[in-house]
């Protein structure tokens, strides 16, 4: 059966909502609330008029599904469970946390429930509303808590007439609608700015998103929804962009007569995508993504109706170009400083092996090691804006500990420098980390912990040599271990056995593998694989370390 | 006491005063159930007399308000979103009302409050 040349309904329904069926209606829902993201930013006065509802419950939702994007598990009950750890866990704003509860209680009424149907839809429905009221010592009418009671009501009364959880979310929809609308004669606030809550519409957005779905309805643009000029984005629509919509075109315009919405929605899905309509004071603002044949349409279109006063024209391309390279930097998330704490600087070659760094705790990074070595400027400005004088740097490589002295000269702040020459050094130094502690001691505890650890290195040699008594001939692969040229070989598999062999593995109890750019994960697995047989009584971990010109960076502890 | 100057003499705003606004808008902020009397003596005194500024501590000190507050939060819920919320809320309530700029809100959660079995 194929679900597009039937009718989807038909198709669901056929079928048990189990936690893949599950799965996809929250997609759905997330997929419908980010469309209409702007709208609910738009809407939030209240409890602080900063115009984040929005975006807080879509962050709060991503984070929901990135715990289940990849999960095959049929359980529903396992399946709500990880959705409410990945909304607890990405809770932001007051909206995202009540979002979190909710989706706590209704994961907690299915818990060891394999399949939704209507009773326990009713039920969990019931349980979230419960848990989300009890959040608060006085819970505020006219919000997303007044929408969830509503719905658990509707879903109540629907349960009356039908069993089927298709069915019942076909008469909650309308209810969170109604509710949304009554919310300004719940809540004063509400009415005097002339708005519904917007928590309570994103509720009602995550919803629709799954109604939508179900009746195979589109849910990438809000159409016909017209946002203030204050309130468009066009950041996000970014993401959205599809092959061929190569640019970028705003233009504002005074209709000379009242704007048919519907009609001129329409005229512009015929141009391109990513549509946006927004008014402020009698002037409107018009978004669209379009090929580069039709980048004078939208313009020539909007000259038809009225008076244009402004255009602007941009090279999508290019623009996504900047977006992806600040995305990819913005990747790795380091751990934020509290005022005082002990920062610590990591040099890192490779996304991978920065992103353990990050994870161990460290506050900022810098791109560099062997063959890039980072400057004292760039050292320097990685902690100069850390709101803390109390700063640890690991050079993770030998030639950067002078890059990393020179900048303790030139800065004020209490600079130590944990001599760390090689990446599995630096992580068994920061093991040691203790934010709060006084600097001295854990500089002294961490540089004490280089020598814990056995690092190894594996990478093509660049020219032909002898060196500590080993000769090499150029594009041989060699293996360093403590930073000493070890082996030449004719494989890299061979070179890494060699160097752990060098090491006396078999004393040790975990060898971790950070496999290199160059290297594809496969390969890695390979040779991870045979490390395992080598030596059945070590635990072998293997990563994605991201590091150029080395196939393999290894720890062994 | 906080202060403000108009041409008819002067304005004075208690830390009481700042302390009931900030009362009200903590109550009401997602994920808190409740305020803590930030140690025991100030927790027998206030069996007493049932200020509405327990849990909550004002300083003023010239144009500065710097509030503390001692909050139970609900076990289940992101503690650290939960704060950010109720300190944009008592900002955004406290500046609102007096028209005077808040400096720092400090929130210490005293503890969690484990509803239903888990």
């Amino acid at each position: 059966m194929n679900p597009n040349t039937m009718d989807r309904l038909k198709y669901l329904k056929s079928r048990p909502i189990d936690g893949q069926a599950f799965k996809k209606l929250v997609e759905a829902g997330l997929a419908w609330l980010k469309a209409n993201q702007e709208t609910v930013n738009s809407l939030n006065v209240f409890p602080v008029p900063d115009g984040d509802t929005g975006t807080n419950m879509v962050l709060t939702m991503q984070s929901a599904y990135k715990e289940i994007q990849d999960s095959g598990q049929k359980e529903i009950g396992l399946i709500t469970q990880a959705i409410s750890q990945g909304a607890l866990m990405g809770a932001r704003g007051n909206s995202g946390v009540i979002l979190s509860q909710i989706w706590r209680g209704f994961s907690r009424a299915l818990h060891d429930i394999e399949v939704l149907d209507g009773m326990n839809m009713v039920k969990a429905l019931e349980e979230a509303r419960d848990t989300a009221y009890k959040g608060v010592v006085r819970p505020v009418e006219g919000t997303i808590l007044t929408v969830i009671k509503d719905v658990a009501a509707a879903a109540k009364a629907a349960l009356e007439d039908t069993q089927d959880p298709f069915e019942i979310l076909e008469r909650i929809v309308p209810a969170a609608a109604a509710s949304v609308e009554f919310t300004p004669e719940l809540l004063p606030v509400l009415k005097q700015a002339g708005v519904v809550d917007s928590g309570g519409k994103g509720l009602f957005y995550i919803l629709e998103g799954m109604l939508r779905y179900v009746n195979n309805e589109s849910l990438d643009s809000a159409l016909t929804s017209i946002l203030p000029i204050s309130g468009m984005n066009f950041e996000n629509t970014l993401d959205a962009i599809e092959p061929g919509q190569d640019y970028e075109i705003v233009v504002d315009f005074i209709p000379d007569s009242v704007l048919d919405l519907k009609k001129f929605y329409s005229g512009l899905e015929e141009m391109g995508t990513s549509i946006q309509v927004g008014e402020g004071d009698g002037m409107y603002r018009m978004h669209i993504h379009v090929p580069t044949e039709n980048k004078y349409l939208p313009i020539d279109y909007v000259l038809n109706i009225g008076t244009v006063t402004k255009v602007a024209m941009e090279n999508l391309v290019a623009q996504m170009e900047d977006v992806a390279s600040t995305r990819r930097s913005e990747k790795i998330e380091v751990t934020p400083i509290e005022p005082g704490q002990i920062a610590v600087v990591a040099v890192s070659p490779g996304k991978g092996i920065s992103r353990v760094f990050a994870s161990l705790g460290v506050a900022a990074l810098v791109e560099g090691g062997q063959t890039m070595n980072p400057s004292t400027q760039e050292l320097l400005n990685a902690f100069e804006n850390l709101p803390t004088d109390q700063v640890i740097i690991l050079p993770n490589n030998k030639n950067i500990i002078l890059a990393a002295e020179a900048a303790k000269e030139v800065t004020v702040k209490k600079l130590f420098i944990v001599p760390s020459k090689t990446i599995p050094q630096g992580l068994s130094a920061m093991m040691h980390l203790d934010f709060d502690g006084e600097i001295e001691k854990i500089a002294e505890k961490m540089t004490n912990a280089l020598d814990d650890i056995i690092s190894g290195e594996v990478t093509v040699a660049t020219r032909t040599v002898e060196i500590d008594g080993v000769s090499v001939e150029k594009d041989q692969v060699i293996s360093l271990l403590n930073g000493k040229l070890v082996c030449s070989a004719e494989s890299i598999e061979e070179a890494v056995m060699v160097m752990l062999a060098k090491a006396s593995a078999e004393d040790y109890e975990l060898v971790t593998l950070f496999y290199g750019q160059d290297l594809s994960i496969q390969d890695a697995n390979r040779i991870a694989d045979v490390v395992r047989k080598e030596y059945p009584s070590l635990e072998v971990e293997l990563q994605d370390g991201g590091q150029p010109h080395y196939q393999f960076i290894i720890s062994v502890e | 006491m906080g202060k403000e100057k108009t041409i008819l003499g002067s304005i004075h705003i208690s830390p009481k005063a700042v302390a009931a606004i900030a009362y009200q808008a903590i109550l009401q902020s997602y994920g808190v159930v409740g305020l803590a009397p930030k140690n025991l003596a100030e927790g027998l005194a206030h069996t007493i007399t049932k200020e509405p500024s327990r849990g909550v501590t004002v300083h003023i000190n010239d144009d500065e308000i710097d509030i503390d507050i001692h909050i139970i939060v609900e076990y289940g819920t992101r503690i650290t979103s939960v704060a950010n919320s109720v300190a944009n809320a008592v900002r955004f309530q406290v500046e609102k009302s007096l028209g005077l700029p808040v400096h720092d809100i400090n929130v210490h959660i005293q503890g969690l409050r484990v509803s239903n079995g888990e």
